[in-house]
């Protein structure tokens, strides 16, 4: 017996010291709609993530620790986000999450990671009360790197208005994405002298949208606002041409995106005259779009390319500050994620305000023979909602 | 106005027939086999990305195409009832549903898999010329729709009432004790039918999936479209399941256009209520026979 111990003991005595390489890996959790009608955006977050987190690792890990990566399936829905969160938290025992893709999944999600108290930093959901209710708003444990519709839409009509646009109706899905962001539109048309003509909603996965085609041709408005994803976009385009609607079209969602011109690629021209307002846009890193394409064969879709930035620009860096200090649980991550600071992500500067929330650029984009160019680059500020 | 209206009944016509087709195999399957199959819409999204297949990855002829989707997805009716129905035709509606529903979930996590999330367009010469008459537009694929679903319904009533098969399948909607009394090979003529549905659901995707996006989901909310048309036809009744079919396709298309497109999906089940509270029988509804 004292051999053995002896052994043991000479044994451990002869292994290298435990360093930084050999501590535990850092655990990051992604969520978002894995399945169910929205589970394109979900299967982007895994590649995205996944892409990410390798490319993080073969670069030696964060200040030499490895990122271990795990997805939950929110299903695009609040109830789904909590088991998400508690999934993440509780059984992968992650030390931050990001995710949830969809408005009503981040709204459902949050007060399950205050009362877990872990951090979640958001990537893409752009539901105006994400933005109060974080940080001073309440909730210390949510962050959000995505430009919410409020910020967007008061810069979009501006944009409208300078364009001459008098009247316009909004097509929206019908869930919180598409509601608030309805609400946060019809505020500032108000503000930019913007007629509503009609508001209507839809709910995601619609074989045919001829009827509500037809009220929006009968509100007789200029313009429409589509808060629309590419999926639905595509037979949304394709029905307005069929019917000979001469409006033109604005849309927040994907409508002008990578996605959208794969899905009509017999018919790219289609999209043709689209302005979107958002805040990615293949090519904005091409490196990420050539890595992307080389692995899934498809252009990089958004949600798993904004995924990806989140990680690599918002959540590494803060990892970097909360290894520097020696706190690397979630509290730890929490705190340093406040002083994240970066000034050139592919989205642009990433720096949390009291709110939690980054001011990063907005991007105009238009479709054109088959094709996205980017119309303008605005840099935004707080003071844009004044 | 007229032109309005005339144009939401053309669209309400094309739903219609899609609804239709669905609702007609359904209504075979609960006719003949006393089941409901709640993966029937999946049927419709199988036969749906196997018309993609064969028309964008393998270039075939729309016609070929088509055919292709249908006799694979008659060999999917004849492995579905082999493996799952016909272990559960003898047991409970309980056990009948859970396994259906079942059978729906691994069927749509399975396509997640297999092609992936992205939907998958298939477009055609035919929808995508417009038909322009006096301003009335439509693409051409709409009028495909509406004639192809009017010659399978013409062929589907032939079958039933002229061939042996179509008459056992008669037969067993009637009495299923005593047609295996009298020799009946009731698992065939159940084979036979999920055969003919599946091959139903899998002509309705080739006519319609040119208008519309492929995914993995689209079978779901379809499968409860089409049982509120069972329902309200009269419970397992063919043509009052074809008949409904229309009546919800056109309801929801004046309703969404001229009420409210955001709750048109609710006009369906509003519609099945009410036939209920009306005539618990349904529409059509008689006591046997499909």
């Amino acid at each position: 017996m004292r051999l053995v111990l002896t052994l043991i003991l000479v044994v451990l005595a002869a292994l290298p010291p435990l360093t930084s390489a050999q501590a535990p890996p850092i655990k990051v959790g992604f969520a978002s709609a894995m399945s169910g009608p929205a589970a394109i955006t979900g299967e982007g977050v895994r590649w995205g993530g996944t892409l990410a987190v390798e490319e993080i690792n073969a670069k030696g890990g964060v200040a030499g620790r490895k990122i271990e990566a795990y997805f939950a399936d929110n299903k695009a829905t609040p109830g789904e986000a909590v088991s998400a969160v508690r999934k993440l938290a509780d059984v992968d025992k992650v030390d931050v999450i990001i995710g949830q893709t969809h408005s009503g999944a981040c709204l459902g999600a949050m007060p399950v990671v205050k009362e877990i108290g872990v951090p979640m930093v958001i990537e893409s959901c752009s539901h105006a009360d994400i933005r109060k209710l974080s940080g001073k708003g309440g909730n210390e444990w949510t962050f959000r790197v995505a430009l919410d519709d409020e910020i967007m839409a008061h810069t979009f009509a501006r944009h409208m208005a300078a364009k001459g646009v008098k009247t316009s109706s909004i097509l929206a899905m019908n869930n919180d994405f598409g509601r608030g962001a309805a609400a946060a539109y019809d505020a500032a048309f108000k503000k930019a002298n913007i007629k509503l003509a009609s508001t209507e909603f839809f709910d995601p996965g619609q074989p045919d949208y001829r009827p509500v085609l037809t009220r929006l041709k009968r509100a007789g408005a200029e313009t429409i606002l589509g808060i629309i994803l590419a999926s639905d976009g595509a037979p949304f385009m394709r029905q307005f041409r069929e019917l000979g609607l001469t409006q033109k079209v604005y849309s927040r969602g994907s409508l002008a995106s990578a996605e959208f011109l794969h899905q009509v690629k017999d018919n790219p021209k289609v999209g043709d005259g689209v302005v979107e307002a958002g805040y990615w846009v293949a090519g904005l890193d091409p490196e990420w779009d050539r890595k992307w394409e080389e692995r899934h064969k498809v252009p990089p879709r958004i949600h798993g390319s904004l995924a990806a930035i989140t990680f690599k620009h918002a959540v590494v860096p803060a990892l970097e500050i909360a290894i520097k200090k020696g706190k690397v649980d979630r509290a730890g991550i929490r705190a340093a994620l406040t002083e994240v600071d970066v000034k050139d992500s592919p989205l642009g500067p990433i720096k949390f305000d009291a709110n939690h929330q980054a001011w990063i650029n907005m991007i105009l984009l238009e479709m054109q023979d088959g094709k996205i160019r980017i119309l303008e680059k605005l840099p935004t500020s707080p003071a844009l909602l004044n | 106005m007229l032109a309005d209206v005339l144009e939401q009944l053309v669209h309400g016509l094309t739903l219609g027939s899609m609804y239709a087709m669905v609702a007609a195999g359904l209504a075979l399957m609960l006719g003949v086999a006393r089941l409901i199959n709640f993966a029937h819409g999946e049927f419709f999204m199988l036969g749906a990305y196997a018309f993609w297949y064969g028309y964008r990855e393998l270039g075939l002829p729309y016609p070929l195409a088509g055919v292709l989707a249908v006799a694979l997805m008659v060999v999917w009716g004849v492995v579905y009832q082999r493996t799952v129905i016909r272990a559960i035709l003898p047991r409970s509606w309980h056990v009948q549903l859970i396994a259906t529903l079942a059978t729906s979930i691994v069927l749509t996590n399975l396509a997640i898999i297999v092609f992936g999330t992205q939907p998958k367009e298939v477009p055609t010469a035919l929808s995508s010329t417009i038909l322009d008459v006096g301003g009335f537009r439509l693409v051409w694929q709409r009028l495909l729709v509406l004639a192809g679903a009017l010659a399978i319904f013409w062929g589907l009533h032939r079958f039933v009432s002229r061939t042996r098969a179509g008459r056992a399948m008669r037969a067993m909607s009637q009495n299923r004790e005593a047609c295996a009394v009298v020799g009946v090979d009731v698992q065939h003529v159940a084979m036979i039918t999920f055969a003919l549905s599946a091959a139903l659901a899998a002509a309705a995707a080739t006519l319609v999936s040119p208008l519309f996006n492929i995914f993995p989901d689209m079978g779901t909310g379809l499968t409860l479209k089409a049982f509120a048309a069972v329902v309200t036809g009269g419970f397992g009744y063919v043509n009052g399941a074809i008949a409904a079919s229309f009546l919800i396709g056109i309801t929801e298309a004046l309703a969404g256009s001229y009420l409210s497109y955001a709750y048109k999906d609710a006009f369906a089940f509003i519609i099945m209520i009410g036939v209920l509270l009306w005539r618990p029988q349904g529409l059509f509804g008689r006591r046997l026979g499909i």
